[in-house]
């Protein structure tokens, strides 16, 4: 609805410019700032373009985006495109073969798309991956291939809804609530059929033509509705989403597919806002992308600078760097290799020809090393990694076995000889992106698997002790984080000096946080429950409670029971039952609300906080005093 | 039904079944009006509580026993709300300042202030004075110490404080020396049999003399934990028999079993399974620190006398390991790495000497 609205507004514009269509030219020119008769060609390209797709000059002012479907296009005015044009939109794909997605993905993809597009019933899709690997571009080149609409939801910034007045009639009380727009929107496409223009494209304007709702079961649903943006509020209340999603999928007429880039902050991730039972739930289909591997992007990149050659482009030795630089996101590679050259045209080209002379007379791998830390520092992504990897990196503790010599030790230390690490277990600490401190606990969830001999455990746990004790004091836990963390990656490593051969292990999430919660939990309702006996809480809870757990007494109150009988008891069974470990999914971001609980309880570590659980019945109180438990970390901070 | 500790538990000096000496000392110091701060401590079920009620009704007479639960809000200078549980008759307020964690500063300050700002209503048939009483005082923190010795002095016209603790030893100097300590040591076994037998007497139950005795072994002389064992016995059997078993908490018999697998198996494997029971243990509210000791005390029996210097000392390192940090698994798995490692060495190098 709203794209057919912002269509009508614009056309006059291009077509015919009105004295009172000036504004709208003029916004955009922040777009693109080019010359006037690059001007006047672009605005009769797209004219075209618009009115074969109507649905989609939603995406007018993100011009760059429209430029994608590069089919429509002429080839020759793609090529004429002022040197202002980033190259990552100039050299986008617009076949299978320049994607430099793995031909595996393109297939599971068009394989979903084809018997989706083939069925009344639609479906959801979801695209995960990390950003730059290729998901919106191999969309966009299959929808173009199998004749696909594409229409796609942007978030609608205030300023542009309230500029146009057919939406203030309409829409008359708009809010910016873009949760109720981008739900409209979402069943509205869903819904009606786009009206069909003159001149529309010949499978877009087919399905069209049938017109109504009347029609879904004769014609194919030739369109396909993309979001890769949520509305922020979706972000916060996933439940939102799934409530629409639901709907969707009940009254779901035309495939719709989500992208989403998974990284390492919390939120935002496919999980929140997919998480698993709901894909269960509505069958959402999921294709995960992997980054771009060295070689795709190499040929991209060779392509694009062969295609540039007229400028001076760097060489096979530099495209080689940027690659690796890059951590596999095309994207970034493509602009830091247009902007190297951009640095090529006003700097003398010695600098690159240097380090290149050096990788060639020293192949060392320190060389390499800092070529890499160098290349980086101009045009290379902050590579992170998922703690699942990292864990990995750290646990498996691979070495290098041709590593270069060091000094040997003398004989009565020689069982502390080890061979040169592959991994810089600080550099990896600090792309898991989570604190030093979570980090250990992860490891020492885990770790035991990863060892053969108790010798090596007995070495390593002390390090995490003492790993520990070093983070104790709060006073100094913020300088001491780091050397934390490396005495305890470190120490783990030196330790495993007899890695246990094991190939793909399960990681779990730490057991330490849930157990610490639960006791705080079962201490504190513990003194609630039996606060009329008047004793301390050690004595309460080690000597009275597993007592009167054995004594049948009458008297007691239905929560004190259950309690006793939850808490009093123990399972004399071989392994316990209550702790169920959670298993650490591969590219899941660390749990970091749970960490900031676990700030809190170190925080009144001598003795039980105040604040009930919340689980128990005593609700009014308990909430109360949770809310106390929030403030904790200021006052923490003021005293 | 109440339980019997409850139910049988002294209350006037004069009632007191051990310590009778001591009793009648308190009793005197009651008599001749002053009565100076008090410092109580001794091990846990020695009877420190019972005694301390008994001094105040020996101060306020019966209307002490009249106690009502309070749950009062303390205002933190940094408008921070704290909630705490205080036990209080109208002469007494009995509050465990721990509870508020490290907050316990305010506390104790804001209570004992609002105490000894409102006056006895009748002061000339009344002590002139009320009393506060806190538990726990060890647990308290250096902060809060320091702030009940400057509380202490100021407020010492109408309020006398009784500070109950397990050990002297985390009490700051200026405390101590402010307050009359009174310890209270555990009752004799003789004690414990004898404070059993009296109270199955009024029960109407037949307590075997050898049964009574076990029950004073096993409970540590902790008067409590023996009258606790005695019910449960009661509950598990009656008549008794003189050979019966004595009911033990779930959690010593899980960390004696925790023990035996740890002595019976060293492997990494077999760490986990003990993380596991740790973990288990921790979630049913048992201390790290009682963990340590018990597990301690359990392999210390289960291990040859050459080893127990070194388990001892590392028992020693991780438990103050334990007090400094907040994550108590480290240290608890640092510590049975340790002793397996130790174990496992022990038990090859006997194998090759055995073979040579």
């Amino acid at each position: 609805m709203n794209c057919v609205r912002a269509v009508k507004e614009e056309q006059p514009g291009d077509v015919q410019p009105l004295p009172g269509m000036k504004r709208s030219d003029k916004a955009r020119l922040w777009v693109d700032p080019s010359f006037v008769d690059l001007m006047e060609e672009d605005s009769s390209a797209p004219a075209k373009r618009k009115t074969s797709r109507s649905e989609s000059s939603r995406r007018e002012q993100k011009k760059t985006r429209t430029r994608r479907d590069g089919s429509l296009i002429p080839k020759d005015w793609r090529l004429q495109r002022d040197q202002n044009q980033a190259w990552v939109d100039r050299y986008c794909p617009t076949s299978l073969v320049e994607l430099a997605v793995h031909r595996k993905k393109v297939e599971e993809v068009e394989a979903w798309l084809r018997t989706h597009t083939a069925t009344p019933q639609g479906g959801v899709l979801l695209l995960t991956g990390p950003s730059g690997c290729g998901k919106t571009a191999t969309l966009r080149v299959l929808a173009v291939q199998l004749g696909l609409r594409v229409q796609d939801w942007t978030n609608p910034s205030s300023l542009e809804t309230s500029g146009s007045q057919q939406e203030l009639r309409t829409g008359g009380f708009y809010s910016g609530s873009q949760v109720a727009q981008f739900q409209e929107f979402l069943l509205r496409a869903n819904k009606y059929n786009s009206l069909p223009m003159a001149g529309g494209g010949g499978a877009a304007g087919g399905g069209g033509a049938a017109g109504g709702g009347g029609a879904a079961g004769a014609a194919p649903h030739r369109k396909l509705i993309l979001v890769e943006d949520f509305p922020n509020q979706l972000y916060r209340q996933p439940g939102a989403l799934h409530d629409l999603l639901r709907r969707f999928v009940r009254t779901g007429r035309c495939p719709l597919v989500f992208i989403v880039s998974d990284g390492v902050s919390a939120d935002g991730g496919s999980r929140s806002l997919f998480p698993r039972e709901l894909r269960d739930e509505l069958d959402i289909s999921c294709i995960s992308f992997n980054p771009v591997a060295p070689t795709a992007m190499m040929k991209v990149l060779t392509r694009i600078a062969a295609l540039e050659a007229g400028q001076s482009v760097p060489d096979a030795a530099a495209l080689d760097r940027l690659c690796s630089g890059s951590s596999g996101d095309i994207r970034s590679a493509i602009n830091s290799l247009q902007f190297s050259t951009l640095t090529d045209r006003s700097l003398p080209r010695d600098r690159p020809v240097k380090t290149v002379r050096r990788k060639t007379s020293r192949q060392t791998r320190e060389t390499r090393d800092r070529d890499r830390e160098q290349e980086q520092s101009i045009g290379g992504k902050d590579s992170t990694l998922f703690l699942f990897r990292a864990l990995g990196k750290i646990l498996h503790c691979k070495r290098d076995p041709g590593g270069r010599e060091s000094p040997s030790l003398p004989s009565h230390l020689s069982c502390h000889r080890r061979e040169a690490l592959l991994e810089d277990p600080e550099l990896v600490v600090e792309r898991a992106h989570v604190s030093g401190e979570f980090f250990t606990l992860y490891l020492h969830q885990n770790y035991l698997d990863f060892f053969s001999r108790l010798e090596d455990v007995d070495r390593a746990s002390e390090y995490l002790s003492d790993a520990a004790a070093l983070t104790a004091s709060w006073t100094s836990r913020g300088l001491m984080e780091g050397y934390g963390s490396a005495l305890a990656t470190r120490g783990l490593l030196h330790a495993n000096g007899r890695p246990a051969a094991v190939g793909f292990r399960p990681l779990h999430k730490p057991g330490w946080l849930a157990v610490s919660r639960k006791l705080q939990e079962n201490s504190l309702t513990a003194q609630a429950l039996f606060r009329s006996f008047c004793l301390t809480p050690v004595t309460l809870q080690t000597e009275l409670l597993p007592y009167l757990a054995q004594l049948s007494s009458p008297m007691r109150n239905q929560a004190q029971i259950s309690f006793i009988q939850d808490v009093g008891q123990m399972p004399l069974r071989r392994f316990p039952s209550r702790l169920k470990l959670e298993m650490l999914m591969d590219k899941e971001p660390g749990q970091l609300e749970e960490e900031e609980e676990d700030e809190r309880e170190e925080e009144g570590q001598d003795g039980a906080e105040e604040g009930l659980a919340s689980s128990q019945p005593q609700a009014a109180s308990s909430r109360l005093l949770l809310e106390d438990e929030d403030l904790a970390i200021e006052e923490y901070d003021s005293g | 039904m109440s339980l019997w500790v409850d139910k049988y538990r002294p209350t006037s000096l004069g009632k007191l079944d051990f310590h009778k000496e001591q009793a009648a000392q308190l009793k005197n110091l009651v008599q001749c009006g002053d009565f100076p701060h008090l410092l109580v401590y001794g091990p846990s079920g020695a009877g420190k509580k019972t005694r301390i009620m008994c001094l105040l009704r020996e101060l306020y007479g019966a209307g002490v026993e009249k106690l009502r639960i309070e749950h009062q809000t303390v205002v933190a200078p940094s408008k921070k709300k704290i909630e705490i549980n205080t036990i209080a008759s109208n002469y007494h307020l009995e509050v465990n300042p721990s509870d508020a964690g490290n907050q316990d500063r305010v506390v104790v300050q804001e209570l004992i202030k609002t105490v000894a700002q409102s006056q006895q209503i009748q002061s000339s048939t009344q002590r002139e004075f009320k009393v506060v009483l806190l538990t726990d005082v060890d647990r308290l923190t250096k902060d809060a110490q320091h702030a009940l010795r400057r509380t202490m002095e100021k407020y010492m016209a109408t309020c006398r404080l009784i500070l109950c603790s397990t050990s002297t030893s985390k009490v700051i100097g200026p405390i101590r020396s402010r307050c009359l300590a009174v310890r209270v040591p555990l009752p004799s076994s003789e004690e414990v049999c004898g404070v059993l037998a009296s109270v199955c007497k009024k029960e109407g139950l037949l307590l075997p003399p050898e049964l009574a005795k076990r029950i004073s072994e096993k409970s540590g002389r902790n008067l409590r934990k023996a009258l606790l064992m005695c019910e449960a016995c009661r509950v598990q059997q009656y008549p008794f028999s003189a050979d019966q078993d004595i009911p033990e908490t779930d959690w010593e018999v899980y960390l004696r079993e925790t023990a035996n697998a740890i002595v019976s198996q060293q492997s990494p494997q077999r760490l986990l399974e003990v993380r596991a029971r740790l973990y288990e243990l921790l979630t049913h509210c048992i201390p790290p620190d009682i963990i340590m000791k018990g597990l301690v005390k359990e392999l210390l029996s289960n291990c040859d006398g050459q080893l127990k210097t070194e388990v001892a000392h590392m028992a020693a390192y991780y438990e103050h390991r334990l007090q400094l940090g907040n994550k108590a698994i480290y240290h608890l798995e640092a510590f049975t790495a340790k002793f397996m490692a130790i174990y496992k060495k022990f038990m090859e190098d006997g194998l090759d000497a055995m073979m040579f």
